[in-house]
This record gives C-alpha cells, sequence and structure tokens, in this order.
C-alpha cells in the first residue's frame, strides 16, 4: 500500500506547518478546517492527519467522523501526544488502519522527528506504509508500541525528575547542573532548560502516567508539582525553573 | 589562596592531559608516576599533541616548548610534592589505593597544600576523612580527554572549606574550564544524569516498546543529543557500561539505576560493543 493523497484535519499553526512539511514529498496535499465540511478530501485521501486540539473527545469524534466517510484501506493517523492510540482505533471500525504520528520540532535545526505510534491493534502494514510516506516527505521517524510519553517525553521527563531530585537535596544549583550537561558531555540543553521549554505540567503529567503503568520509581519529585500548583509552568507562564519575566 | 605550582598524580588518559591544561595555562607542573616508563609515556603524548597543534597552527613551536618546559616529570613522591600548592590526583581507580596515597602526601606535603582527586566513581568524603586536612581536600573531576573538554566538577564534602572552594573555583577558571560546584554523591552531577538517560533507553527496548535504532534516532532528530544511548553504550563499552551502572545502583539505592536487562545479557554474550564489533549494533572490523 503506498500513500500518495493526503488529507490534513484542523488547520491550526500545528497543521499549516505539516502542511509544508509534507509538500516536500511528491503527494497530493488537502488542508480542511475542523468545522468545514472534509467529506469529499477525506473521502479521496490515503491518508488522514488528524491534527484537531489535543482533548480525547474531539479527536474521538474526528476519526470516527472519517471512519465513515473514508474508503476502507484509507489509515487514519491522530498526533496525539497523549497515550490514546489504541483506544481512538477501538472507536473506529478500521483499528488496524489507525496509528498515532506525533510530530516534535526540533528546536535547534529546521527538521522534525516523527514518533510512529503503533497501537494495539495496529497493522504492519499500517506501520510500514506510514513510515515510507514520511521518509518520502524527508522526515525522521521513530517506530514505537505505546506506552506513556512515548520515547521522547519519556526520557526527558526521566532526566528532569533526577535533576530535580538531585537539586531538592541542595547538591548543585539549577544552573551548574544544566552548564555541566552541556560543556561535560555536548547535552543540547540542561535538564532544567528542557523542562522549561517542555512544560513543568507536561513533565509531571508524563511521570504520573508512567508511575501508573510502570510502578512508583516514576513517581515525580515533590518539587515538580509543587511548580505545578504554584503555576510556575516554565517558558509558556515566565517562570518555571528560571524566570523569564524581564 | 595563590596557586603557583601544580603536582599532577599519575601520567595515564586523565593525568597528562590534566597536566597539559594546567601548564598550558602558565602553571609548574609536576608530571609523576610510579615508574619511568609510565612518565615518560604521558610526557611523550604530551609532546605528540603539542607538535599536532603547531601543525595546525594553533600555537608556535616556541609556544609548545615553553608548555613543555613548564611540565617536570618524576617518580620519586617526596621530591614530586615538596613545595606544591596543589595536588591533583590522577591514580588508579581503588579507594584504598588512593587513601594511602593521600595519607602519605599529608606528610610529605606543606600543611596548605590544597588535595584534588579527580576520581570519577569513589567518594570525597571518605578520601578526605583519611587526611588531616578535610577542609583542604576537594574533588575536581575532568573529562576525557582533558584538552578538549571545557567542563570541570568540583565536589565539595561536608568539611572543605570556603576558601579551598573558592581557589579551585578560581583556578578552574583561569585553565579555562567552566566548574560546576556539586556535593559529594555518588555519579556527582553529569554521570548520575546520564545513568537516567541511559537507563530510561534501555528500559524501553527491555520492555518491548521499541529497538535501539529508533530510540537513538528519536534523540538525535528531534534535539539534536549527537548520540543516542545504545551508540554511546556501545562505543564507551558495556561491561564498562554495566560495571558504572551497577555502581550507581548500589550507592545511591533507587530503582532507577537498576541495570536493565539488556545490557546484563549482552555482557554475559560477550558482545561488548564496538570493541568485540557487537554490541547493541554491529561493527566492521576496524581496518578491515
Amino acid at each position: 500500500m503506498s500513500i500518495t493523497t493526503v488529507c490534513i484535519i484542523g488547520n491550526g499553526d500545528m497543521g499549516l506547518r505539516l502542511q509544508e512539511l509534507l509538500s516536500k514529498g511528491d503527494f497530493r496535499i488537502m488542508t480542511s478546517r475542523l468545522e468545514e465540511d472534509y467529506a469529499e478530501q477525506a473521502s479521496s485521501a490515503d491518508l488522514v492527519l488528524e491534527v484537531a486540539p489535543e482533548e480525547m473527545a474531539l479527536k474521538m469524534e474526528v476519526l470516527k467522523d472519517c471512519d465513515t466517510r473514508c474508503r476502507k484501506e484509507t489509515v487514519l493517523a491522530t498526533t496525539t501526544a497523549n497515550s490514546w492510540v489504541t483506544k481512538l482505533a477501538a472507536a473506529t471500525g478500521r483499528p488496524e488502519k489507525v496509528i498515532g504520528l506525533n510530530f516534535t520540532k526540533n528546536p535547534f535545526e529546521e527538521k522534525y522527528l516523527v514518533q510512529i505510534v503503533k497501537g494495539l491493534q495496529t497493522s504492519d502494514d499500517t506501520v510500514q506504509a506510514s513510515k515510507e510516506f514520511l521518509e518520502k516527505a524527508g522526515v525522521s521517524v521513530a517506530r514505537l508500541e505505546e506506552t506513556p510519553g512515548f520515547i521522547l517525553d519519556r526520557v526527558i521527563a526521566s532526566v528532569v525528575n533526577e535533576a530535580a531530585v538531585m537539586y531538592s537535596a541542595k547538591l548543585a544549583t539549577i544552573e551548574d547542573i544544566d552548564r555541566m550537561m552541556k560543556v561535560c558531555v555536548n547535552w543540547p540543553m540542561g535538564p532544567f532548560e528542557f523542562a522549561d521549554s517542555i512544560g513543568i505540567d507536561r513533565i509531571v503529567e508524563t511521570l504520573d502516567s508512567l508511575s501508573q503503568q510502570l510502578g512508583p520509581k516514576y513517581l515525580p519529585c515533590f518539587l515538580l508539582r509543587k511548580m505545578v500548583h504554584a503555576g510556575w509552568l516554565g517558558k509558556k507562564t515566565g517562570r518555571g525553573f528560571y524566570n523569564y519575566a524581564k | 589562596m595563590e596557586i603557583n605550582k601544580i603536582c599532577v598524580l599519575g601520567a595515564g588518559v586523565m593525568g597528562h592531559g590534566i597536566a597539559q591544561v594546567c601548564a598550558q595555562a602558565g602553571y609548574q607542573v609536576n608530571l609523576r608516576d610510579i615508574r619511568d616508563e609510565l612518565v615518560e609515556s604521558g610526557i611523550g603524548k604530551i609532546r605528540q599533541f603539542l607538535a599536532g597543534s603547531v601543525e595546525r597552527q594553533k600555537m608556535s613551536q616556541m609556544e609548545a616548548d615553553n608548555i613543555l618546559g613548564r611540565i617536570r616529570g618524576m617518580t620519586d613522591l617526596a621530591e614530586a610534592v615538596r613545595d606544591v600548592d596543589l595536588v591533583i590526583e590522577a591514580i588508579v581507580e581503588d579507594i584504598n589505593v588512593k587513601k594511602d596515597v593521600f595519607r602519605e602526601l599529608d606528610r610529605l606535603c606543606r600543611e596548605d597544600t590544597i588535595f584534588a582527586s579527580n576520581t570519577s566513581a569513589q567518594s570525597i568524603t571518605e578520601m578526605a576523612m583519611a587526611t588531616k586536612r578535610p577542609q583542604k581536600f576537594i574533588g575536581m573531576h575532568w573529562f576525557n580527554p582533558p584538552q578538549l573538554m571545557r567542563g570541570i566538577e568540583v565536589i565539595v564534602h561536608d568539611r572543605t572549606s570556603r576558601e579551598t572552594l573558592e581557589t579551585m573555583v578560581e583556578l578552574c577558571k583561569k585553565l579555562g574550564r567552566e566548574p560546576g560546584v556539586c556535593k559529594d554523591s555518588p555519579g556527582f552531577i553529569v554521570n548520575r544524569l546520564l545513568q537516567i538517560w541511559y537507563n530510561e533507553g534501555l528500559n524501553m527496548f527491555d520492555e518491548g516498546v521499541a529497538e535501539p535504532r529508533d530510540i537513538d534516532t528519536a534523540l538525535k532528530a528531534a534535539y539534536s543529543f549527537r548520540m543516542g544511548p545504545f551508540e554511546l553504550r556501545d562505543m564507551v563499552g558495556l561491561d564498562v557500561a554495566l560495571a558504572s551502572t551497577s555502581t550507581h545502583y548500589r550507592e545511591l539505592m533507587r530503582e532507577q539505576f537498576k541495570p536493565p536487562r539488556c545490557l546484563i545479557m549482552k555482557v554475559k554474550a560477550g558482545e561488548l560493543g564496538r570493541k568485540t564489533e557487537r554490541g547493541f549494533y554491529e561493527y566492521q572490523p576496524r581496518g578491515g
């Protein structure tokens, strides 16, 4: 199965950026607003990419609607960053054709990484077709079985959690911890810089979800939870581990 | 306190590099190892490194000669530490050997000489308390290769004096290095956080979530890490990796540091990474 016609549903910033990104491949790309009637576009697509706001009910509604309008071989992809792929897939009549395609923009370079998330019922063919499609568009891909935080958030949240434990214990300052990771082992950012740019709330959500699925070693450091309570969510609120309000 | 003269103990990979950086910054350095050929080998590598710098026009022949002229190789411990302001210890990573050496240094050195250990794995507190000058004892953890890596972890224990810390931070800056201060604890800052980063990658492989290639690709493509956890583990050697993770697990006594099963199995299989041409990945034979 080969993907040549793509329909992106949802025209927020992300939808537009994905359209631009995917236009590097030789595809026919159609973009539709959520509130528009996308029936015709969806019915001609080999792959529908849902870029609705990150709300489970909303995403489920779009996917169920596409399920009724698309050809039976069309792949339905969700951009969700949450572990909802299996659940969203099960709400459609084609769970083997539903897949997660989560896009992360590299903060330092003009490139993306797509985490291809295989739900419990997603078929290998669907994974393979999605991978080939994305590689034709020139983006890097990483395949994974659905897991809390996927690959990226899971690794980064775990590092942030340990760094928060070290800072809470007053072993070292925020600045020294970040600087050492950058100058001693060439990390692109220190753990606290990662935390502030990803969002402390998102880090805590990932850790909560990991600890629920995989055990107490992922429980968030209490400092992180207090920061969420205080509204110190990182760059987006002007205050996280660093103060941005200047 | 002002540092003018430094003794570096151990002329191995770390020791000779540290001696070179100190001499390049203008300090007089005694480079000491236990046998002549070890000292000569260390100084030979410094000479080679400097010759390379001259060739690439990074420095003049005269500068290179002056740097070498500031380094004196020797094997006699008493002579090596006589009249130095700072001893940087970079010998074998064995706590008992290190403690013995520091006890002897305690007798041989001036009372105000600062002792710094370049250990990455041993307790600064334990070494400091083996001397009669715990307030003058500090950790100075360099990264490999010392000539090129800009960061130094400065490790204090409960009794390190403020003056000793300030002297060391100042010295790092004069050496053109960036210090980061950390209280004595297993893995300090960098190795402790690296363990988590490695382990979390390897755990996902153990759980069947993703393959090494996908995990490495994700971290490199999304965040510009230069290498992924599996590639780095293979490069360093999986036996070394397992020993390091096991030490952290034993000393920090937390689940996060538990050695992943895939690492244990690779070591059992003798697949130790690049050096055996097979680890998490396969490699072409060298020169083959």
